[in-house]
């Protein structure tokens, strides 16, 4: 253990500097319309989303033809797809791909070395699940039909344990 | 109305997913920033830092061959980096508590959990101008002071512990709820 105290240092307050309060700043107007921009963007975003729901699939179709030890490994690819699609769903309303995307998120990185048919089989479901949402322009929390789909992935969730041995 | 004027301000986007750079870079150019630089790993960021004058980093967290966690080591205590005190906003999907703690404990000043609004990334923006932190050099740790708020801490000093980052125990007062609230519900 050392005694040394913590030393503190100012570091030099650019910024101050550099940013005045004025008329034309950031005001709520101008985060309603970077909202809006955002917004607007939402089509482009159906549209790369398209590529990830493909590798998605490109990558299940990988892990599912290895063998069971092998596919914990090649699950990697699919749950790296997976972060990037919860972590942008919600900025363009499509909040139940950010829910999916995590829920496939937490089932992967819980699943043993040996991952099993069923297990798999979960992993499929939510890429589908994800496919649905987009084809079927899901916005927001889906109403109804999102709902449902949430609970039916919990069911299937609680039906196969990410940690189900074989 | 009036409020921060950003345009004079260099922002350096790092984020290996063209589309979230293109994200990020859409809300600062809303918010009337005209500086964006962008780079898509933390070597490339370290490497951008050298010739274009940061103010403030915004940066994922997966990236490779560098990741957000190590480009934010280096740039706090490499030797070469070209600014140690640049503020650095962590935008993470990566929610979980430990991996608030240890996203912090590498020196990131702010944290946004993905997905992002531009309420949210402006609010963490608006907390480094307004809030600038002095830096600390205790132990492992250089970056900004992690103590936000001031308790009436009765346990023994650990920044004289020379303990190492990671052994910072989760119930030290440096973030905030609402800080860890706005992630954990991000």
């Amino acid at each position: 253990m050392s005694s040394e105290q913590p030393e503190f240092i100012q570091p030099p307050d650019t910024l101050k500097d550099k940013v005045d309060v004025t008329a034309g700043g950031v005001d709520l107007d101008a985060l309603e319309k970077a909202e809006a921009l955002i917004a607007g963007l939402q089509g482009d975003y159906l549209s790369w989303v398209e590529g990830d729901l493909e590798k998605l699939q490109e990558f299940y179709k990988a892990a599912e033809a290895a063998e069971p030890a092998d596919r914990r490994e090649k699950l990697r690819d699919v749950f790296s797809v997976a972060h990037d699609v919860k972590g942008q769903g919600g900025s363009f309303n499509y909040h139940l791909m950010t829910t999916i995307g995590n829920q496939l998120c937490r089932f992967i990185e819980k699943l043993p070395e040996q991952v099993s048919r069923g297990q798999m089989e979960v992993v499929k479901v939510h890429i589908d699940a994800l496919r649905l949402v987009i084809a079927q322009r899901l916005e927001g929390d889906g109403g109804r039909a999102g709902s449902n789909l949430v609970r039916g992935l919990d069911a299937v969730i609680n039906k196969v344990k990410p940690a189900e041995e074989g | 109305m009036s409020g921060y004027n950003l345009e004079r301000l260099n922002f350096l986007v790092v984020d290996d997913n063209k589309h979230m750079r293109a994200l990020v870079k859409t809300i600062l150019h809303a918010l009337g920033s005209k500086n964006v630089h962008e780079a898509a790993d933390g070597a490339d960021a370290f490497k951008e830092l050298r010739h274009f004058p940061a103010d403030i980093i915004i940066c994922d967290w997966n990236m490779s061959p560098l990741d957000g966690l190590d480009f934010v080591r280096l740039v706090r205590t490499g030797k070469d980096s070209p600014n140690p005190f640049v503020p650095i906003i962590m935008l993470t999907g990566h929610t979980e508590m430990h991996r608030v703690i240890e996203a912090r404990d590498a020196g990131v000043h702010e944290f946004l959990a993905k997905p992002i609004s531009a309420k949210g990334l402006f609010s963490r923006i608006r907390s480094i101008i307004e809030r600038p932190r002095p830096f600390i050099r205790a132990g492992l740790y250089f970056g900004p002071d992690r103590r936000r708020r001031q308790i009436d801490w009765k346990g023994p000093e650990r920044r004289k512990s020379g303990a190492g980052n990671a052994q910072v125990a989760e119930d030290e007062g440096g973030l905030s709820q609402a800080e860890v609230e706005a992630l954990l519900n991000g």
